[in-house]
C-alpha cells in the first residue's frame, strides 16, 4: 500500500542502503583494528587494503597475469563450446546414444569433477594444459545439456513446416532446429564458462601456476596481508563483471532470438 | 527425456536397450582403458591396469586409515553445511521477507555467489587455523550462497494466500513458519541444499587438498605425492560415487512425490 | 429464519470507507458501507468486479487494516483475525502438503488440541461436506469442487461464530456450484451457522441467502437491500421456481447499471493506456 508506494517512489534508496551496509562494516573494522580489538596481522586494515590496490595492479604485473587467466579461459571456453555442442548436438540426433548417456552427463554435471586436478597434474604437469582441460571438463557438462533441452524444445509446428516444405535433415537441423536452439544452447554455454572462469582461477590457486589465482598465492606465501585482501578484491571484481556481462549478452540473446 | 519415454512407450525402443547400451558403453570404455595401459604408450601407470585399480580400490576399501580420513572429511562438510545452511537459512528467510531488504542485498549474493571461493582460503587460514577450522569456513562460504538465494526465492513463490489462510486462523509466528512458511518452500530449499551440499564438498575438499595432514583430500595429495596412481584412481572413484549418490539419494528423498505437488 | 431478529446482530459492520494511495489520486474502494448480520442469518454481498468485495471481506475478516468506520462481533471491534470469524477464500487454500484430514485439522492444531482428538473432530467436518473415504488424499488427487469443499470443512473445524466466504465458487462450472451451494444449505440448516458470503453470481445469492446487499460499482456503496422470501429449508431445486427468477430478475436491474459502469471504466482505461503508449 503506501509503503509499496515509497518504495517505488526512492529506487535508489535500496542500493544506497546495501552500499551503506557495506560501507558502515568497513568503517567498524578499521575503528576495531585501530582500538585493537581486532588483530592487525591477521585483518588488515581497510584503509592499507585500499593502499595497496595501486601497488598490486603496478607491481605485480597485473595486466599480464590477467591476460594469463583470460587466456586459459577462453581456451577452455571454446573447446567446452565446441565440443559441448558437437556432443549434444550428436547425443540429440542419436536417440539411442542419448538414451543410455543423458544421466551420465547429468550425473557428470553434479559431480565435484575439480577434485581429480591432481590426476592431471599428472598428466599434464604444472602447466596452463592442466588448467584448460580441468576447466574444460568442468564446464563441458552444462553445454551438452543446455544444447539437448534446445534441440528438443524446438516446436512441433516448427518441425512440421520444414517437413512441409521438403527440407533434408541437414537443412532442417540448420534452419529450423538450430536456430531455435539457440537461446537455450547459449544458457548453457554461459554456464559453461562461468564454470570455466572460477576453476581456471581456483586452479591456478591451488597449483600455484597462471594468472590471477597465483598471483593470491604468491602474495600470501610472502605474508603481504593488505595485498592478498587486494587480489581478493580485484579478482572477485573480474568475475562479478565476468559475470554481469555474459548475463548482459544473454539478455541480448534471448531478446534478439 | 519425455522423449525418451516416449520412444519406450512407443514399442520403438524396448525397455532393456538403455541398460544394455549403458551395459555395452561402459564395457567398451574399460576395454579401451586397458589396451592404453598395457600398450605402454602413458609412461608408467599414468593410465594403470584395471587389476591394479582393482587391487588399490580393495586396498583402500578395506583399511581402516580410508575410513577415518572419510570421517574427518565428512566432519568437515557437516560442519560446513550446518553453519552454513543455517546462516543461509536465515539470510534467505530475511531477503525473502522483505522486498526492499532483498532489493538492497540479494544482487550481493546474487553476483558474489559464482567466485572462486577457494582464494579466500589464505584469509580463511588466518583467521581460523591450519587444521579443520579453515576447511571448515571454506564449506561453509560456500554453500552460504545457494541456499540463501534459494530459500530466498522459495519464499517470494509461496502462494500468498495460503498465509492469509494461517492468519485467519490466528496462528502464532512459530507456527506460521514451522507449519506454512517452511512447508511451503520446501522443494526450493531441498533443491539448495542439494547445490549447497555439492559446493561444500567441494570447497572443503580442495582446501584439504591445499593444506590439510588429513582427510580425503590429504589422501589425495599424499598419492599424487607418492606418484602411487592406482591409490589415486581408487580414491577418486570411491569419492565421486559418494558424492554423485548423495545428489541421487537429496534429490529423491526431498519430498519430491508428485502427490504432493500443488 | 430471522430478519427482523430481536437479538442484538452478531456481526455489526458500521460506516466502513477505504481509501488506497494518496488522497488526490487514490483509489476510494468503500464508501460508508454500513449492515448488520444477525445470529443464524445468512447475508449475501453482491456487486460488480471492481466494487470492492474482496477489500470488504479482507477489512471484515481483520486482514485488512487502514480503514475508516468499525466492524463489531457481538460488540467486540474487529481489528486482527477474530476467533469468531472464519474465512474461506476464493483462490485455492488447501495446503498442498497436508492430506485432507491435517488440513481440516489445521485450525484445532493452531488451538493446540491433542492429535487424537483433533483428528476425530477434523473427520466430522469432513464428512460434513460429504467427502468421506478421502480423508488421506492429499489436494493435488482432488477436483477443484473437492478442494473447496475441504477448505470449507477447515474453516467449519475453526467452529467459527461467523462463516465469511470470499466466491469461494467462483472456479467451478455452474452445476458443481448448483450441488455445493445444496451442501452450504444443509450446514447452514445442520449447524444454524451464521454466514456471510461475498459473491459476483446473482443465482448463488438468491439460491442460498436470507437477505442480499446490492453494491454499486467503486467506491462501493450500498445500492439496496433486498429480502428474499424463499421457503427455507431450501434446494437447488429452487432455481426453477417464479419466486426465484424475480428475484434474480430484480437484482439484476441494480446489478446491470453497476455492471455497465465498470465496463465502460476499463474500456477508457485501456484506451487511455494505448494513447499515452504502454
Amino acid at each position: 500500500m503506501s509503503a509499496a508506494n515509497t518504495f517505488s517512489e526512492h529506487r535508489w534508496l535500496p542500493p544506497l542502503v546495501g552500499l551503506g551496509t557495506f560501507g558502515l562494516i568497513l568503517l567498524a573494522v578499521q575503528l576495531l583494528i585501530r582500538a585493537g580489538a581486532i588483530n592487525r596481522y591477521i585483518v588488515p586494515l581497510p584503509s592499507d587494503v585500499a593502499a595497496s590496490f595501486w601497488r598490486v595492479i603496478t607491481e605485480e604485473d597485473i595486466l599480464h597475469r590477467f591476460l594469463s587467466t583470460a587466456w586459459e579461459c577462453l581456451a577452455a571456453g571454446v573447446l567446452l563450446t565446441v565440443f559441448g555442442i558437437a556432443i549434444g548436438v550428436t547425443m540429440h540426433r542419436t536417440p539411442l546414444l542419448r538414451l543410455a548417456c543423458e544421466n551420465w552427463v547429468g550425473a557428470m554435471a553434479s559431480a565435484p569433477l575439480v577434485l581429480a586436478y591432481p590426476l592431471f597434474l599428472v598428466l599434464f604437469g604444472r602447466s596452463a594444459l592442466t588448467i584448460i582441460m580441468m576447466s574444460f571438463i568442468v564446464g563441458l557438462a552444462p553445454v551438452i545439456l543446455k544444447t539437448i533441452e534446445g534441440l528438443s524444445a524446438t516446436r512441433r509446428v516448427l518441425i512440421d513446416v520444414g517437413r512441409s516444405f521438403k527440407l533434408t535433415p541437414a537443412q532442417q537441423f540448420r534452419k529450423i532446429l538450430l536456430p531455435s536452439a539457440l537461446p537455450t544452447i547459449f544458457v548453457g554455454v554461459r554456464l559453461g564458462l562461468m564454470f570455466a572462469l572460477i576453476n581456471v582461477v581456483a586452479l591456478e590457486f591451488l597449483i600455484n601456476f597462471g594468472g590471477l589465482g597465483q598471483l593470491i598465492n604468491d602474495l600470501a606465501e610472502r605474508y603481504d596481508l593488505p595485498g592478498v585482501y587486494a587480489a581478493i578484491c580485484f579478482v572477485v571484481l573480474v568475475s562479478v563483471v565476468f559475470f554481469v556481462a555474459t548475463e548482459r549478452a544473454e539478455r541480448w540473446m534471448k531478446s534478439a532470438g | 527425456m519425455d522423449e525418451i519415454g516416449r520412444l519406450i512407450r512407443a514399442r520403438e525402443a524396448p525397455p532393456w536397450l538403455a541398460p544394455v547400451l549403458r551395459l555395452s558403453i561402459v564395457l567398451a570404455m574399460l576395454l579401451i582403458w586397458q589396451v592404453l595401459a598395457v600398450s605402454g604408450v602413458f609412461y608408467r601407470d599414468v593410465v594403470p591396469t584395471l587389476q591394479k585399480i582393482g587391487a588399490a580400490l580393495i586396498k583402500l576399501l578395506s583399511g581402516g586409515d580410508f575410513y577415518w580420513n572419510l570421517w574427518v572429511t565428512a566432519d568437515e562438510i557437516g560442519a560446513a553445511l550446518v553453519i552454513g545452511g543455517v546462516a543461509g537459512l536465515l539470510a534467505g528467510l530475511v531477503i525473502g521477507a522483505s522486498q526492499f531488504v532483498a532489493s538492497a542485498y540479494e544482487p550481493y549474493l546474487y553476483y558474489l555467489g559464482p567466485t572462486p571461493k577457494i582464494i579466500f582460503f589464505p584469509v580463511m587460514i588466518m583467521w581460523f587455523g591450519v587444521d579443520a577450522g579453515s576447511k571448515i569456513a571454506m564449506g561453509a562460504a560456500s554453500c552460504f550462497f545457494p541456499i540463501a538465494l534459494n530459500v530466498a526465492a522459495g519464499m517470494r513463490q509461496i502462494d500468498r494466500v495460503l498465509i492469509r489462510a494461517g492468519q485467519s486462523f490466528r496462528a502464532k509466528p512459530w507456527q506460521m513458519a514451522l507449519k506454512i512458511y517452511l512447508p511451503a518452500m520446501r522443494h526450493p530449499v531441498v533443491n539448495g541444499l542439494r547445490l549447497g551440499f555439492g559446493v561444500a564438498l567441494i570447497g572443503t575438499l580442495l582446501a584439504e587438498t591445499k593444506i590439510s595432514n588429513r582427510g580425503i583430500g590429504y589422501l589425495v595429495v599424499q598419492a599424487y605425492n607418492a606418484f602411487d596412481m592406482p591409490q589415486l584412481y581408487a580414491i577418486l572413484i570411491v569419492l565421486f560415487v559418494i558424492a554423485i549418490g548423495a545428489n541421487a539419494l537429496v534429490t529423491r528423498c526431498g519430498g519430491f512425490d508428485a502427490l504432493k505437488q500443488k | 429464519m430471522p430478519v427482523h431478529a430481536a437479538a442484538p446482530p452478531i456481526l455489526a459492520v458500521e460506516a466502513i470507507t477505504m481509501r488506497f494511495g494518496a488522497a488526490e489520486d487514490g483509489l476510494t474502494a468503500l464508501d460508508n458501507v454500513t449492515f448488520d448480520v444477525a445470529p443464524g442469518e445468512f447475508l449475501a454481498v453482491i456487486g460488480p468486479s471492481g466494487c470492492g468485495k474482496s477489500t470488504l471481506f479482507n477489512i471484515v475478516g481483520g486482514l485488512l487494516s487502514g480503514h475508516q468506520g468499525r466492524v463489531a462481533v457481538a460488540g467486540a471491534t474487529v481489528s486482527g483475525p477474530h476467533a469468531a470469524i472464519g474465512m474461506v477464500f476464493q483462490e485455492e487454500s488447501t495446503f498442498p502438503w497436508r492430506n485432507v484430514v491435517d488440513n481440516v485439522a489445521f485450525p484445532l492444531e493452531i488451538a493446540g488440541v491433542p492429535r487424537r482428538e483433533r483428528i476425530e473432530r477434523a473427520r466430522h467436518f469432513v464428512s460434513m461436506v460429504g467427502l468421506d473415504g478421502f480423508e488421506r488424499r492429499y489436494p493435488a488427487e482432488l477436483s477443484g469442487g473437492m478442494r473447496q469443499r475441504v477448505s470449507m470443512a477447515r474453516t467449519l473445524a475453526f467452529e467459527p461464530k461467523i462463516l465469511l466466504m470470499d466466491e469461494p465458487f467462483a472456479a467451478l462450472d455452474e452445476q458443481t456450484r448448483l450441488l455445493l451451494g445444496d451442501k452450504v444449505l444443509q450446514i447452514q440448516q445442520q449447524l444454524k451457522q451464521t454466514m456471510l458470503l461475498i459473491t459476483h453470481n446473482i443465482t448463488e445469492a438468491v439460491q442460498l441467502a436470507d437477505r442480499i446487499l446490492v453494491l454499486t460499482y467503486r467506491p462501493g456503496r450500498v445500492k439496496r437491500v433486498v429480502d428474499i422470501r424463499l421457503p427455507r429449508p431450501r434446494t437447488s431445486e429452487i432455481v426453477s421456481s417464479e419466486a426465484f427468477g424475480r428475484y434474480v430478475a430484480q437484482i439484476w436491474s441494480d446489478l446491470r447499471e453497476e455492471a455497465s459502469r465498470g465496463l465502460s471504466d476499463d474500456e477508457a482505461r485501456v484506451r487511455n493506456a494505448g494513447e499515452f503508449g504502454a
